[in-house]
């Protein structure tokens, strides 16, 4: 195999300053794939999308890797290595499904259980007094290094040495609370369906643009204009009945909006903006809804979990959340210039159908490959791929509000417009990059 | 019985706007009442707690085809051309009142973002008879591949 360099990292992240080979050399992209996706732990998927004993669903953990979640007969999720333990073959070749009795490989029939442990080999007699050992783990279906659940979200890592999950999501972990707390019975299960997205640009431009609150109001301005001037011709009457005109004019906000909304970002690179309010503060609430809530929890602490509205929440590399709507995105990388996106649904445990509704009128108008917000946002990472070729300027810039974030014990807060999202995650990818060195030290 | 020579005429009508496109000449073979939908899965029975990739009313509609020529709309920037085939044109259902079910088989070549691309797809139109011509009361694409990961795509198909 060919050695990948190494690189000086002090030499390509600053405080301020990207160096412009972090998107566009393969090195350096081989190189994140396996000291940060290789380390980090990446969300796989969520419980509910295997309810029943041998439902899987097959992703690769980075570019390359597959893996496989499934559930056994004691109900138990397992991340399996999706690898023969014969000669290699990917078990399960299909996206999702169910199998009975045992997994099968296609190619010499060696099966397994769905804990990954080999069950049997055909014809095994052939082994015998050859030196081989069916106990050798290498001969099962290996689970990854570690695997672990928070409510119901399933995450796996293929290192064995980076800090269990909750430490890992430190904060930022009220935000799954958030999101499942919105529930009348404190659960949510996935539901309609999933967008697939394909991105012809590099993985680290969507997560730039998460909490990028200087963007909106220009990648967007069109569609605001347009859906602002179409809607001042509509009768009120016919405009409060439709939930777009709560979802898309908030798009268009003004900085000073997104200032108030401020950035948190945390250890690890994880970050949201929003909390105190969002550009999803203001939709209305279902009254049914609000019913449920208040029957489950009591006024006072429903309110409380309303008034939590953050807009994206950025679980460091590979998953991004939106406690408000409901609604997750999946990172996919696939090659230096090259990505997916999945985005999923969840449906609140307890709540009327009209919120999984909102959720995937959001998806489809929002996160969809045609739909009217994602397209823009593609256009302007596709133009910086493309424009970071030119040598004239090795540099990308972060510089806003520098050396006003405040530095807490488990936290960094900072204005909404500031570029603390970018000083947090770039940190976490310095840190995963020189060998997890400085990952778990408060040295923010 | 319709008269397929006609249908045919209109669907090529359709897909003329599309090629070029104008989408304001488009717009206006659809019932103020209309649908467009693109599902996300195939045979999918319900566009409102199933996610899709388009399903637009008229309102929606409206939206788009001012957005697709607002001057500060990025991916829009880029040349978009269509270059339709429509074949299999056959008469599914027809109801008293003289409302149509076609279905069509189609592939679009667009030219988008300095590539051409290939979308094939079953096309149901549920006509309406108007001024002796018709009017599209809804269009369902059904993607030859609609879970796969798609493209940004900008213009109807």
């Amino acid at each position: 195999m060919q050695k990948i360099p190494d690189r000086n990292f002090d030499a390509l992240v600053t405080p301020t300053k990207l160096h412009r080979s972090l998107y566009t050399d393969p090195d350096i992209f081989e190189l994140e794939m396996s000291r940060i996706w290789g380390e980090a732990w990446i969300f796989i998927g969520h419980e509910s999308q295997v309810p029943n004993s041998g439902d899987y669903f097959t992703t690769n953990i980075n570019h390359k890797v597959p893996v496989v979640m499934i559930r056994d007969k004691d109900a138990a999720v397992h991340v399996l290595h999706n690898r023969c333990g014969h000669k290699g073959a990917k078990v399960v070749d299909k996206q999702s499904g169910n199998v009975r009795g045992a997994l099968r490989c296609a190619y010499h029939g060696w099966s397994y259980r769905f804990d990954g442990s080999l069950l049997k080999i055909p014809n095994q007699q052939g082994y015998e007094d050859t030196g081989f050992d069916a106990s050798d783990p290498c001969y099962s279906m290996q689970p990854l290094a570690q695997v672990a659940s928070y409510r119901g979200f399933v995450f796996a890592t293929l290192s064995s040495t980076i800090t269990d999950l909750v430490t890992w999501m430190g904060g930022a972990i009220t935000c799954f609370d958030n999101l499942c707390d919105r529930a009348p019975e404190g659960e949510v299960e996935v539901a309609g369906g999933v967008l697939r997205y394909e991105h012809d640009c590099n993985w680290k431009f969507i997560l730039e643009n998460l909490n990028d609150t200087m963007h909106p109001m220009v990648v967007h301005e069109s569609l605001v204009k347009a859906a602002e001037s179409y809607i001042a011709t509509l009768p009120q009457e016919a405009v409060k009945q439709r939930r777009e005109a709560e979802i898309i004019p908030p798009f268009g906000a003004s900085y000073e909006n997104f200032e108030n909304s401020g950035i948190t970002g945390f250890e690890y690179g994880h970050h949201y903006d929003g909390g105190k309010t969002s550009i999803h503060a203001d939709y209305s609430v279902d009254p049914d809804y609000h019913a449920a809530m208040v029957a489950a929890y009591g006024e006072t602490r429903t309110r409380e979990i309303y008034a939590f509205n953050t807009h994206n929440v950025l679980y460091y590399p590979s998953l991004t959340i939106k406690c408000a709507i409901q609604n997750i995105r999946i990172i996919r990388p696939v090659s230096v210039d090259r990505f997916v996106v999945e985005s999923w649904s969840f449906r609140l445990k307890g709540a009327p159908d009209s919120m999984l509704q909102r959720t995937v009128l959001y998806s489809r108008l929002i996160n969809s490959a045609m739909g009217m917000v994602g397209p823009d946002d593609l256009e302007v990472y596709r133009r910086a791929q493309k424009g970071l070729e030119c040598p004239a300027n090795d540099w990308v810039e972060f510089h806003r509000q520098y050396g006003k974030d405040r530095i807490l014990a488990d936290r960094v807060e900072g204005g909404g417009t500031s570029d603390l999202d970018m000083r947090t995650q770039y940190r976490a990818w310095k840190a995963y990059m020189e060998q997890g060195q400085q990952l778990g030290k408060s040295d923010a | 019985m319709p008269d397929l020579a006609a249908i045919e005429e209109f669907l090529y009508k359709e897909a003329s706007f599309l090629d070029r496109p104008n989408l304001d000449s488009w717009i206006e073979l659809y019932t103020e009442d209309a649908y467009y939908w693109i599902p996300a899965t195939e045979d999918q029975t319900d566009p409102i707690n199933h996610v899709s990739h388009v399903y637009d009313d008229r309102v929606m509609m409206e939206i788009r085809r001012r957005n697709f020529v607002h001057p500060r709309a990025a991916s829009k920037d880029s040349q978009t051309r269509c270059s339709h085939i429509i074949g299999n044109v056959r008469i599914k259902e027809q109801s008293p009142e003289g409302g149509l079910i076609i279905e069509s088989t189609q592939h679009v070549v667009v030219w988008y973002l300095d590539e051409q691309r290939i979308y094939a797809f079953t096309a149901q139109h549920e006509l309406r008879p108007a001024n002796g011509s018709f009017k599209i009361k809804s269009k369902r694409v059904n993607l030859m591949n609609p879970d796969a990961a798609q493209k940004s795509l900008v213009i109807y198909l």
